[in-house]
């Protein structure tokens, strides 16, 4: 039993947390790409500039003030030390049901990014304040699956994490396997710098070794059963965790998302590679993010916003 | 052999009778021949071997630690909010057992006294009809709430979390300076500071043998739940006014330790007159609001219109006793600064018994002989508005300029019914750190009264500092600051 409210909050502290973080390795791996004047650096800059929206190529060109603002604009919403600062004023709202040691790894984050030495810190040297911050998320994360129970709360955490990643991740892939305009990535470096924007270098490398191709990067990515930062094994997760967290006796009108996340894993599960190949995956990915916002709209209105006069007593 | 160095010889070190010059007020640790008081022995002992970067060190851990926890407050500028954290010292106050026994009695007396006091006024009106005390100045006070008339309350406890502040004078007596019953804050503070002073001071604690105040969440959630003694497992929730307010961490904290909800106004609903709060699979009903909101703020359809931080309807349900509302609203009116000067005959005329702890003189300035005194004597005392608190509003006499004086006296003259003024008290001083040196700042205690179905008193407090040298205004509003304190147990202590 949770408050509404409080379900709504550990939901989006999930979310804010995964783009903080997201946005953290796309940046470094973009200024850790540049470093080369090849043109696998300007792919690369383009991929991670393109992944969060920003198709001005005007700013690939200067990446280090690309990537502090990615980081540390206060303008931007959707930016590092922003979604840190809501998922932080999320905790704050729901103190009493997160524990000491998952809030004081999130508030000594937050302090950090929004401390006076960051934007210091952050010219100084970029590269190990973007590892810093990616290891203390690691670090909440550890310490929430560590130290909370793993009930409903930290099941509302864990759905917020896991439609963030897949929605970030098929963003990332409509950019390099879509049918928009624009270069696609074909450089061997590039294509590396590709996986490591999705955390999936080295997991890559067990399955598929040094070869590096478009195709599995596309297979790996979006239909790998065991691989965490794949949209499939994400959506396996938001399924599973909607199972498990109890439904409310009346059902809302619409559909509820438990069956919308099953749907779409039964959809990667069943996906054919071959057909993918052939007719690209822009079909299907545009299909992950539809049924990722009607899975987010199903969350909102079965647990959060629902209409009293369903649930009130008999 | 060298002779054993007196502490003078010591300049390195901040505690030296150099830097530590007692003035005029009755000072905590030390008597008035400069020797550390008996309870404070140990503590003193430990003083002398720190220098002044040790205890600096300490007090830079303490406040990471707090800053670290979020025990902070947010101070909103023009274009950015910055939070702190309330000032803290990490040197406790230390309070023998039997003087503990005394403020314990003193403060279950005049609690049991305040809460029949209550049930009185908010039904026969008793004491009004035998002329204890004026009946226009209760019922005309403005935190007086016709709305609870005949309103029945579980145990006759209406006001179920007391935080009374006392200090002690020149001669080292208790007295009470106010009693708070509304929505009294600070304990969670208590409890950080004890935390701190363990860690800063594992060794001195030990040997001290210090009464443990942890128990306090334990013990508010058993006096909420017997407010609803007729519900089998009663649901008990924390309502805040939200994240902005500035008791927001002690709202949260509190929850977190008693395994209550903490709702905001928009997570409960009234129907039928039964309050439910929303959860993520329905709603649940709610049997007793520990509220952490202001009589004003609970539901707009009784009281403020304008609140969005209330809950439509909640006075009707708690009217219709389907939900117990802790402390019960119109508490206010038993701590009106006015009514505060009677409650020595008070505690006398429900009790039969004298008041164990003392009031300070008040003089009403309603009442015309003392007006004319008061208006005489402006630079001798403090003059408070009766309706206010923290520290706003008042005026104290020998700090203020002749100007306020003369603008305080218009108002007054203008308003007589809305003030009362009592001596300057020299509050008593303990040591602080203060730019590396130990230094007596004037203090207040506030300790916490809990009351349900039994009154208890927590073996502890929220020693309040006023950090300015000199300054006699301890609330957090006006530059005050806090510290653990100590009361020690009956027992000898262990060496």
């Amino acid at each position: 039993m949770m408050l509404a409210r409080v379900a709504d909050s550990l939901y989006w502290i999930g979310r804010y947390l995964e783009r903080a973080e997201h946005l953290s390795r796309l940046s470094d791996v973009m200024l850790n790409a540049t470093l080369d004047h090849t043109e696998a650096a300007s792919q690369a800059a383009h991929i991670a500039l393109s992944a969060v929206g920003d198709h001005d190529i005007a700013r690939s060109a200067k990446p280090f003030e690309a990537a502090r603002a990615l980081v540390l604009d206060r303008e931007d919403s959707n930016s590092v030390i922003m979604s840190l600062a809501q998922a932080r004023e999320n905790a704050r709202q729901v103190r009493d049901q997160i524990t000491t040691e998952t809030w004081e790894r999130l508030n000594l984050l937050y302090l950090k990014v929004t401390g006076d030495d960051a934007e210091a810190d952050f010219s100084a040297g970029s590269s190990a304040w973007l590892h810093d911050i990616i290891a203390d998320l690691h670090l909440f994360k550890g310490a929430a699956d560590a130290t909370m129970s793993h009930g409903e709360g930290w099941r509302f955490l864990m759905l917020g994490a896991y439609i963030e990643r897949a929605q970030l991740i098929a963003r990332l892939l409509e950019v390099c396997f879509g049918d928009g305009k624009g270069k696609k990535p074909t450089d061997h470096i590039a294509l590396m710098s590709l996986l490591r924007m999705a955390c999936a270098l080295e997991p890559y490398l067990r399955v598929y070794t040094a070869e590096i191709e478009p195709r599995f990067i596309l297979e790996f990515l979006l239909l790998n059963e065991e691989f965490p930062r794949s949209i499939r094994f994400s959506t396996a997760q938001m399924e599973d965790h909607l199972s498990r967290i109890v439904r409310p006796g009346d059902t809302a009108p619409g559909a509820s998302p438990e069956r919308l996340a099953g749907r779409l894993k039964a959809r990667l599960q069943y996906a054919d590679v071959e057909a993918l190949q052939a007719n690209g995956a822009s079909a299907l990915l545009s299909t992950v993010l539809d049924e990722c916002a009607a899975i987010h709209e199903a969350i909102f209105e079965t647990y959060v916003a629902y209409p009293l006069e369903l649930r009130l007593p008999a | 052999m060298a002779r054993a160095q007196t502490i003078d010889d010591i300049p390195t070190l901040p505690l030296t009778q150099a830097a530590y010059l007692p003035g005029e007020a009755f000072d905590e640790m030390y008597d008035g021949d400069g020797t550390p008081r008996a309870h404070y022995r140990e503590m003193h002992k430990r003083l002398l071997t720190l220098s002044g970067e040790d205890l600096a060190e300490r007090q830079k851990t303490l406040e990471r630690s707090f800053l670290l926890q979020g025990i902070t407050f947010t101070v909103y500028g023009a274009d950015s909010a910055t939070e702190r954290i309330i000032p803290t010292d990490l040197i406790p106050r230390i309070i023998a057992a039997k003087e503990w026994s005394r403020i314990e009695r003193g403060l279950i007396q005049r609690l049991k006294a305040l809460n029949l006091f209550l049930a009185d006024i908010y039904g026969p009106q008793q004491i009004l009809t035998d002329g204890v005390l004026p009946r226009e100045l209760v019922l005309g006070a403005t935190s007086y709430r016709r709305e609870m008339q005949n309103i029945f309350v579980p145990n006759q406890a209406y006001a179920n979390v007391c935080g009374s502040d006392l200090i002690r004078g020149k001669d080292g007596e208790f007295a009470v300076l106010e009693d708070n019953l509304r929505v009294p804050s600070g304990v969670s503070y208590m409890l950080a500071n004890r935390d701190a002073a363990k860690r800063t001071f594992p060794g001195t604690f030990r040997a001290a043998n210090v009464r443990p105040v942890e128990r306090y969440p334990d013990l508010l959630l058993s006096t909420l739940k017997s407010m609803a003694g007729w519900r089998s497992n009663p649901q008990v929730v924390v309502m805040t006014p939200g994240v902005y307010n500035s008791a927001y961490y002690e709202h949260a904290y509190l929850a977190r330790l008693m395994g209550a909800p903490l709702v905001e106004g928009r997570d409960l609903v009234v129907h039928d007159n039964m309050v439910y709060m929303r959860t993520s699979t329905g709603l649940r009903r709610v049997d007793v609001i520990y509220r952490r909101v202001d009589d004003d703020f609970i539901d707009p359809l009784t009281f403020r219109r304008d609140s969005g931080l209330g809950v439509a309807g909640l006075f009707n349900a708690y009217r219709a006793g389907n939900v117990v509302i802790c402390n019960a609203p119109g508490t206010g009116v038993a701590d009106d600064k006015a009514v505060y000067a009677y409650v020595p005959q008070i505690i006398r005329y429900y009790l039969g018994e004298d008041p164990i702890l003392p009031n300070i003189e008040t003089f009403l300035c309603r009442e015309p002989a003392q007006l004319s005194h008061v208006l005489a004597n402006l630079d001798k005392l403090v003059v408070k508005a009766v309706g206010a608190s923290g520290g706003y509003g008042m005026l104290i006499g020998p700090h203020a300029s002749a100007k306020e004086r003369a603008d305080f006296a218009v108002a007054l003259k203008a308003d007589p019914d809305n003030y009362v003024a009592q001596p300057t008290i020299q509050l008593s001083t303990a040591p602080c750190l203060v730019n590396g040196h130990i230094e007596p700042r004037h203090v207040a205690l506030r300790p916490f009264i809990l009351s349900g179905e039994k009154t208890v008193v927590t073996p502890g407090a929220l020693t309040r500092v006023a950090l300015r040298r000199g300054s006699l205004v301890v609330n957090s509003s006006q530059g005050g600051g806090s510290k653990d304190t100590w009361v020690l147990s009956e027992g000898k202590s262990k060496p």
